[in-house]
């Protein structure tokens, strides 16, 4: 998944998520309901790449993980 | 008598800039919370609110040196003072203790708890020794986070956390042997540079943090 291409289809998501494809695809719903992610149909294909704002919420993410990992918490 | 006075203002500034620093990193904390809606940062944001209110309000003692009508609260200000620091690392031992039991880790530092409750009947001394403990807690905790994470930031934190138990400690010390004034100096000179510490992560996220950069 990146910020330019063509994005990754559910099927690569499901093998790296190692999750069920009922949980991931609500979990899909609700990102792409959130603005994070993208969601493109090509040739009745679903593909989804992160989005600008799905890279500025990663980013904030990782400082305050960061943040709370110097104080030895888990975010 | 001078120099009595010059003790009270430089506390007073050392309380006021320990109030700064804990309410900042509540104020970066409490922004994390928006963000991520972390109950570890929220804990955090409390524990640290509460200690700089606690800053505050030990603050208020000093100026009953410039307005004496203020000096008939002092006891009550002191204690109450003491009771919002005292909450504050509770909350910070509470968050380290929640860690605890989601990833089932025995807290050794709780084993020190019986050996140093043991204090004389005064509210203002039974919460130092409190606040001692819920700090060592904090401690040893970070301790531990550190050789989970390896983060050179989690071991200033332990370090600065360190100093404020010190500080804590000579505090305990200061309400014991109150004729000895530095030791009242000594304990909040050591608390700020242990804060001083704290308040380098916020450095550190305010100053730019990690960057996404290349494919997620």
């Amino acid at each position: 998944m990146n910020t330019e291409g063509e994005g990754v289809g559910i099927t690569t998501l499901l093998r790296k998520g190692n999750m069920s494809y009922t949980r991931m695809t609500k979990l899909l719903s609700e990102l792409v309901g959130a603005g994070l992610l993208l969601e493109m149909n090509q040739d009745k294909i679903s593909k989804y790449m992160i989005s600008d704002r799905g890279v500025q919420f990663l980013g904030a993410y990782h400082n305050f993980e960061n943040f709370a990992q110097s104080f030895g918490l888990r975010l | 008598m001078v120099a009595d006075t010059n003790f009270a203002v430089i506390q007073d500034i050392l309380q006021f800039i320990g109030a700064f620093v804990s309410l900042s990193i509540a104020y970066v904390s409490f922004r994390g919370v928006r963000q991520t809606e972390s109950t570890s940062l929220l804990r955090l944001t409390t524990a640290f609110a509460f200690l700089g209110l606690g800053f505050l309000v030990e603050a208020i003692v000093g100026a009953s040196y410039y307005y004496p009508q203020l000096a008939m609260l002092t006891t009550t200000v002191v204690v109450a003072g003491l009771l919002l620091e005292t909450t504050g690392y509770f909350f910070l031992a509470f968050s380290h203790a929640i860690d605890v039991m989601i990833s089932k880790r025995l807290g050794y530092a709780l084993l020190v708890f019986p050996m140093i409750s043991l204090s004389g009947p005064q509210l203002s001394d039974i919460l130092s020794i409190l606040s001692f403990y819920f700090v060592l807690y904090g401690v040893v905790e970070t301790l531990f986070a550190y050789a989970r994470n390896r983060n050179p930031d989690t071991l200033l934190i332990a370090g600065g956390l360190a100093l404020i138990g010190m500080g804590t400690f000579i505090q305990w010390l200061s309400l014991l042997y109150f004729q000895v004034d530095v030791l009242s100096l000594v304990q909040i000179i050591t608390k700020e540079v242990g804060l001083m510490v704290l308040f380098i992560p916020v450095l550190n996220f305010t100053l730019g943090g990690k960057r996404i950069v290349g494919p997620v």
